[in-house]
């Protein structure tokens, strides 16, 4: 006989899972409340209901000149690195080079290198050779942290692929442009497509690289509501902060509508 | 061309990218660490090992750092476990629900426990309605604000690590020890947690290396007095502008992250294959 689950484990589980479920948004609702507040102050639960500033933000310079330098930044980044990680995920996935695991090591290690010990060591280098650090200098910080990312994803794609399908292409008469942008261009398609919204999003959030590689007149939004959050926040700080999370929401529901974000959420 | 050339074509733009725009300034780093005005020198880490305050420092983002792995892995076993044997669609929910906040800034997740755990803010708000606080306690600024923070920022990571592992285990083994007679929790503890033991070190050593490293939210939920090494270092790089000594804190991170993350590259490669 089997022995049944006992009831209160049934039920604790569901109390803890709704616990660890309140844990895990607390902030994030947090945030979107105090953005909607009527007072000067930030407050939670919010005094009143309006949408004041939300309009303050979109009037305010500051902010949208950080959600500009942001949003150019990402933008680039996710085009560097699907380019450049997706090249190189093809060519591991072939293993017709020496060292293709170590190689598929090599380009996984920003990974679990901490930021910060990447960060000083940029500013270091940048600040020796080159002066002060421009947006240049996030753009390629940026692709670095998230090329692991792309070439992840698209490893992931191709090692499902079906191989004998590019052999099939050059039977057929296919020449190697051919055969790269007609086949394996498609078949890795929906994994650069995960590991470029991935890469978007890591570098429009990100905060540590963006905080040592910073100038005055160049921060990001991140580094912009850092510096908010360090001196006076007032809730103007939600209201962008919730243009942010509701701009995550939305990458989520796109990767999974094309993709489903089980398969890249558990590997 | 051959095939060998056109997979160079293809790989060299990547690593040129990475050994000049990542592993160079890393090796950069290393050298100022040990840049002095004549030659080598082992001054700035002198200084550092030999500042008691410094040494705080040091012992209290090893702790934090243990404490949050902990904690972590304790919600993060039982989370994945139920992730893995709910219906799909709930799985989906719960998914989302681990990888929203992932998604999410640290910075903004951090303002959000600002808000909840400041002075006027809910949480000490409700324990002092309870009875449980003093009217002038304060969770801000003290090292429970840090670990509540930390732990809601790396949670996702820990559970995810684990799902991995949790997922891949055969069904037909849990089912075994069930028809033998094995209580439900006994199955849970002699068959389960052996087999997601590679996934919970795993997730142990990344959430560690990812805490030790951190100082976005240490820096706002713990204040200016609370250090920890990573707020240490951004505060020689933008405030003291003593890059090397700034460096030189930076290599001993380095050191540690080194010293887990060595377990962490052969543990992986062995789930993985």
């Amino acid at each position: 006989m089997v022995r049944a689950v006992p009831a209160w484990l049934r039920v604790g589980a569901w109390v803890f899972v709704a616990l660890t479920a309140l844990f895990l948004l607390a902030p994030l609702v947090v945030v979107v409340g105090v953005s909607v507040s009527e007072s000067q102050f930030i407050a939670f639960p919010p005094d009143g209901l309006s949408l004041r500033w939300y309009r303050e933000v979109l009037q305010s310079d500051r902010y949208l000149a950080s959600a500009w330098i942001s949003l150019r930044v990402a933008l680039a980044v996710t085009v560097t690195a699907c380019l450049i990680g997706g090249a190189a995920a093809i060519a591991i996935h072939r293993r017709t080079l020496p060292f293709s695991e170590a190689m598929a090591t090599f380009f996984l290690s920003p990974l679990v290198l901490p930021t910060i010990i990447y960060a000083i060591g940029m500013l270091m280098l940048w600040s020796a050779l080159f002066g002060p650090v421009s947006i240049l200098t996030l753009w390629l910080g940026h692709t670095a942290i998230t090329l692991p990312f792309v070439v992840r994803t698209t490893l992931a794609v191709l090692s499902e692929s079906d191989p004998f399908l590019e052999e099939a292409a050059k039977t057929m008469g296919a020449n190697r442009l051919q055969r790269l942008w007609l086949v394996v261009l498609p078949q890795c398609l929906p994994g650069l497509l995960a590991g470029g919204f991935f890469a978007f999003n890591i570098s429009f959030d990100e905060a540590v690289l963006s905080l040592f590689l910073r100038r005055p007149d160049m921060t990001t939004l991140p580094v912009q509501i850092y510096g908010q959050l360090e001196f006076s926040p007032d809730p103007s700080v939600a209201a962008v902060s919730s243009i942010m999370i509701a701009l995550t929401v939305f990458l989520i529901i796109v990767i999974d509508r094309m993709l489903g974000i089980q398969k890249f959420a558990s590997n | 061309m051959t095939d060998r050339t056109e997979n160079l074509v293809l790989v060299l733009p990547g690593l040129l990218l990475l050994a000049l725009a990542f592993f160079v300034p890393i090796a950069r780093m290393l050298v100022l660490s040990v840049e002095g005005e004549a030659g080598l020198t082992l001054t700035h880490f002198e200084r550092f090992l030999s500042d008691p305050f410094y040494l705080s420092v040091l012992w209290r983002t090893v702790r934090l750092s243990l404490i949050i792995t902990l904690i972590c892995a304790a919600i993060g076993f039982p989370m994945a476990y139920i992730m893995a044997h709910v219906g799909p669609r709930l799985r989906l929910w719960l998914i989302v629900l681990v990888i929203l906040p992932l998604m999410t800034s640290v910075v903004i997740r951090t303002f959000g426990w600002m808000v909840l755990l400041g002075r006027s803010g809910l949480i000490p708000e409700i324990l002092r309605d309870l009875g449980l606080a003093e009217r002038n306690f304060a969770i801000m600024r003290t090292e429970a604000a840090i670990v509540i923070g930390m732990v809601q920022v790396l949670l996702p990571f820990m559970t995810l690590s684990i799902l991995g592992v949790i997922t891949r285990i055969d069904r037909r083994l849990e089912e075994a020890a069930r028809t033998m007679g094995c209580s439900f929790l006994g199955t849970l503890r002699t068959v389960v947690l052996p087999l997601a033991m590679p996934g919970i070190v795993a997730g142990s050593l990344l959430v560690f290396t990812l805490s030790a490293s951190s100082f976005v939210t240490p820096n706002l939920l713990g204040g200016s007095r609370i250090q920890v090494l990573a707020a240490s270092i951004y505060r020689s790089v933008t405030q003291t502008l003593d890059w090397p000594f700034a460096a030189a804190q930076a290599v001993i991170l380095f050191a540690g992250v080194l010293l887990i993350l060595i377990p962490y590259a052969q543990l992986t490669r062995r789930a993985d294959g």
